[in-house]
This record gives C-alpha cells, structure tokens and sequence, in this order.
C-alpha cells in the first residue's frame, strides 16, 4: 500500500510538471481567445518552435563558451525569451492586423495554416531526424521520504508559478494590463479612452508566443526525442481550458494541471494496477472533461457569458 | 471648436449619414434630437474616429480629426459617453476611473483628476473597489461620465445618458450635465428626452435617417410644428396615440 502512496505522489508531482506546460498552452490560448474571440490551432506550434530554437542556441553557445553548462542554458533561455519577443510582434503582423476586419473564422483558418507552416518549416530546417535535448539538471532527483522528485520537474514547476505571479500582477496591478483586460471585454469602449488597441492586440501576440515559446523550453528536457510531434500536446490546451472553463485563465492554468496530473497517473500507478486502464489511457483525458462538463456545464472556473454581446 | 461638414458614414454598404454638417461652438451645449436609427450614435462615433467617414471633413480646434485614429482624438480632448454606458464591467468601480484616465501618464496629475472627479460623484467612492458591473444602472451611468471627465475633455459627447434611468435619476443627470456646462465644458448632447434637453441646450439639431432636417435654439424649434408633434408632445400624433389608449 505504502509502495501505491508514494507511487501516487511521484507521478503526482511529475504530473503537476507535464501540467504546468499545458497550463502554459492554454493560457497563451486562451488570451488570444478573450482579446479577439479567435481560437488559435498554432498555440502547439509555438511551443514546438520554443523547444527547437532554444536547443538551436544550446548547441551554439556551448560551441562558443566551450561545452554545455549554467550560462550555456541561462544564454540560451534568454535568447528563446527575445526570440519570443520577435516572433509574438511578426504573427500581429502576419496573422492578426491584415484580417482584422475579416470574420473570426478567417483568422481561425490561418493559425490552422501558420500550424502546418512552422510544422514543416521546422522539420525542413532542423532536418528529419529527432535530436536529443539536454537537460540542464541532467536525470537529478532528491528524495523526500522515499518519493522520487525531478529536479527538472520541479524547475517546470518553479517557472510556470513565477511566470504566472507575474501575468498575475501585470494584468491586475499595472494601467497597460488592466488596459489589456478592458479590450478584451469591450474593444470599442476602450477606445474611447484612448487606450491603443491595436498595440493591445500585439502585447497579446507577444504573450502568446511569450507563454509557448517557454512552455517548449521546459518541455523539450522532460522529452527523450525533440521531433515535430511535440506540437500535438499542444491540442491538449483544448480539453484543458474547456475543463477550466472556456475563456477563463485561472481555469485554463487549473485545467491544464488537473490535465496533466490525470494522464501521468492513469498511464503509471492506475495501468499498473489495473489492466483495463491501459486500454483507455488514450481517451482518459476525455472522459474526466465530459464527466466534469455533466456537473459544470461550464466548467470548473466556468463563466456563463465571456463577452457582451 | 467642432465643425462637421458633408460627413457621410457607411456601414459596410448602408449609409448612416447622408451629409451632415453641423457645429458646436466652445462652451455650448448642443443638442441632437432623432427618432430611433436616424444615425445620432453613428454621428458621435464618427466624431471620435470609432467610425471613419467616407466623405466630408470633420475639424476639432481647426484641426482636421477624420481619418485620425481614436486615440490621437481623444488625446485631443474630447471624450465620449457611450450609448448603454459601456462602463467596464468585470474592472472595479476604481479601475474603470483608470481607464478613463489611460492616457495621463504624470502619477500626480492622476491622482489630483481622480481625486476631483470622486469628489465630484461621492456614490462612486464609496463603490470604490466594487466590481462596475454591479452597480445600479444610475451608478453606472455616473461612472460612464466619471470616466470621461478623468481626461478634463473640452468637449464632451454624451449619448442618451438618461437611457433607462427613473425619473428621479434622469433628473440628476441632467442636473451634472446642466453644472458641467455652467463649469465651461462643451457638450453635444444625443438625447430622447427631448423636452429635457432642448430646454437646457443652446442649439438643437433635429436629424432624421441621417440627414440634419431642422436646426435651431429651444423656441426656434419649438416654432416647428413638426416637431412639436413628433417630439414636444403635443402633435396630432401623440394625440391620437391617447385616444387610442383610452
Ligand atoms: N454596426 C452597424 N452595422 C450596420 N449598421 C449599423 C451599425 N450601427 C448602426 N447601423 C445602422 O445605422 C443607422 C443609424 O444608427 P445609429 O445607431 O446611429 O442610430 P441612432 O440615431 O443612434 O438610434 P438610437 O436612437 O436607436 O440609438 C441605423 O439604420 C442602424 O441600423
Ligand atoms: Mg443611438
């Protein structure tokens, strides 16, 4: 019994990790969602483009500072941040302001487009085969009691909290992301008080690259392979955010956790113990999500109405 | 200080307004009268570059507005209270104020606006951290202005302010539209409460499917048959409505 618990709390942990980064996804996707109504199938890509151009710079600066180590991965981490930067303001020119008066579904119909396109640009510049990405704290892990923890797990963990501390205070504390909140409830009235809706409408481009972009640096460690597929987890920011609640943060950031803990411990400790989980390991996910929308129509976080209409 | 001339406005491919041209002169409070889709709203959002128009030219201060992005017009000083409020719902009574003030950057100057304008609408201080969208319709019409006033605007668009309030709050409305003229702030007024608000208006301008049909002051219009009977309550129509009724 003792050997389930501490099973249990393992994947638990390691669980909330593989959360944190669907929770990243479907936040990033769930802020475009708000501010512009526009659901973004390329949210997976993003991060998969995150993960390839940070192992591009692992591999550069430990050519130039002569071996993978802390200011290696630090450099890194900080270039993949600018990277993000770039990018979040080239998909608000590319995706966003040319189809600002076309209807939503258009601008649905390019992310599905730009998903494709980085799929097969990254497969064409990175070539076909998988690499192998190094983590920055090796296989590490400490004990508490006799539970296994990743330190690699634990930093996702980290990170993600941090990350989110700050969108917290940003979009609560500070005049540019209460701004941010008031466009995305009445575009029009914001307006009106001056507040420039099209720079709104870039910050939530730039976030969005900013959240996935990070959510494929942490992830690429926890993966034996880096290959284009990666971009599939992305899907999962759908199951997560409606679990929390279509259009809610916190319940996108829940979602995702409640996400990720789930999988990790159907795959482990419950297909151990029983046989015919293994069979529904694929489909758990979506169970649990129709399940909770039984109880909550609107899920956990659930808000009836996410915009006036 | 505004001057619209030969504005024409489309939808898509509806026209909103057929030429208008009209003008509010510093200090006064004008009024614009209209039956229900005549393009009053469209008249104030063209204004202020929410919409842009397709022919005619709108000056501010002799400076010329359409085809300038919202934001540089305000910044200019005008400031517009949306028709329904459009305060900010899930933001606090507080953050709405914030964002009626986005564009002052000095924290001092902020906070010195914030100040007047919560003095000026004691019922929003004490809603100060109450979400605005659970505000009575009377509060949140006061926060609509509130909001607006954050900027010190030199002329002020108000677009049915008394839309759904009781009587007693239309009348306080009208009271602060009455003292912010009296303070020097220049109004264009959107209003269905005619009576109301040619009495306290300088000039009025009648629009009907967005065209200026008639304009005047108070007894000029008051002169206008027609518009006795369509709108002062006292035309054939309104009296054969009453026979009907009784
Ligand atoms: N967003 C829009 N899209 C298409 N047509 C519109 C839009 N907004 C207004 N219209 C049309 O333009 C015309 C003028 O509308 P507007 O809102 O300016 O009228 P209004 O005088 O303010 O009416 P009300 O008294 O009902 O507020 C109407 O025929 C209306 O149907
Ligand atoms: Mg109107």
């Amino acid at each position: 019994m003792n050997d389930v618990l501490t099973g249990l709390l393992q994947e638990s942990v390691s669980g909330i990790a593989l959360g944190c980064i669907y929770a990243l996804i479907a936040f990033g996707f769930t802020l475009i969602y708000r501010a512009t109504e526009v659901v973004n199938f390329a949210q997976g890509e993003l991060m998969m483009v995150g993960a390839y151009v940070n192992f591009f710079f692992v591999t550069q600066f430990s050519g130039v500072l002569g071996g993978v180590n802390f200011w290696v991965y630090l450099f890194a981490f900080a270039g993949s941040i600018i990277f993000a930067i770039l990018f979040g303001i080239l998909l608000d020119y590319i995706i966003n302001r040319p189809l600002k008066d076309e209807p939503v579904f258009s601008v649905i119909m390019a992310t599905i487009s730009l998903a494709i396109i980085l799929r097969s640009l990254t497969a064409i510049i990175a070539g076909p085969i998988s690499l192998v990405p190094a983590s920055p704290f090796g296989d590490n892990t400490f004990n508490i009691g006799s539970v296994v923890i990743s330190i690699l797990d634990i930093s996702i963990i980290i990170w993600t909290i941090v990350l989110m501390a700050i969108f917290y205070f940003f979009f609560n504390k500070t005049r540019w992301g209460i701004a941010m909140k008031a466009t995305s409830t009445d575009p029009e009235a914001a307006q009106l008080m001056g507040i420039p809706i099209k720079q709104v409408y870039r910050f939530v481009w730039i976030f969005a690259a900013l959240v996935g972009v990070i959510g494929g640096v942490l992830l690429a460690p926890r993966m034996a392979l880096l290959d284009t597929n990666i971009s599939y987890l992305g899907l999962k920011a759908f199951p997560a955010a409606i679990l929390g609640g279509f259009g809610s943060i916190p319940g996108a950031v829940v979602g995702g956790i409640i996400l990720g803990i789930i999988e990790t411990i159907s795959m482990g400790t419950l297909s151990f113990h029983f046989e015919w989980v293994k069979e529904i390991n694929d489909i758990i996910v979506w169970i649990v999500l129709i399940v909770v929308l039984m109880i909550r129509p609107n899920g956990l976080f659930g808000i009836a109405k996410v915009k006036r209409v | 200080m505004l001057k619209m001339v030969g504005v024409e406005t489309f939808y898509g491919k509806i026209k909103a307004l057929h030429g208008v041209s009209l003008g509010v002169e510093k200090g006064q409070l004008v009024c614009i009268l209209g039956a229900n889709g005549a393009g009053k709203t469209t008249i104030l959002k063209t204004i202020c570059g929410i919409t842009e128009p397709e022919y005619g030219t709108i000056h501010f201060n002799d400076e010329q507005i359409d085809h300038k992005d919202p934001e540089e017009i305000i910044k200019m000083g005008i400031s517009h209270v949306p028709e329904n409020r459009r305060i900010f719902p899930e933001l606090t009574v507080n953050e709405n104020l914030l964002m009626g003030g986005f564009l002052i950057k000095d924290k001092d100057l902020f906070a010195e606006r914030f100040e007047k304008v919560t003095a000026h609408f004691p019922v929003l201080s004490k809603r100060s951290s109450q979400q605005a969208g659970t505000l009575s319709g009377g509060e949140q019409q006061m926060l609509a202005i509130a909001r607006a006033l954050m900027l010190e605007p030199q002329l002020l668009l108000l677009d049915e302010p008394s839309l759904g309030l009781s009587p007693k709050l239309v009348q306080e409305i009208f009271t602060i539209i009455q003292d912010l003229h009296q303070a020097g702030v220049t109004i264009l007024l959107v209003e269905q409460n005619v009576n109301q608000a040619l009495k306290i208006a300088d000039y009025g301008y009648v629009l009907t499917s967005g065209k200026i049909f008639l304009s005047g002051t108070y007894d000029e219009l008051y002169e206008e048959e027609k518009v006795r009977e369509m709108y002062l309550g006292e035309g054939k129509y309104v009296r054969r409505a009453r026979l009907w009724r009784s």
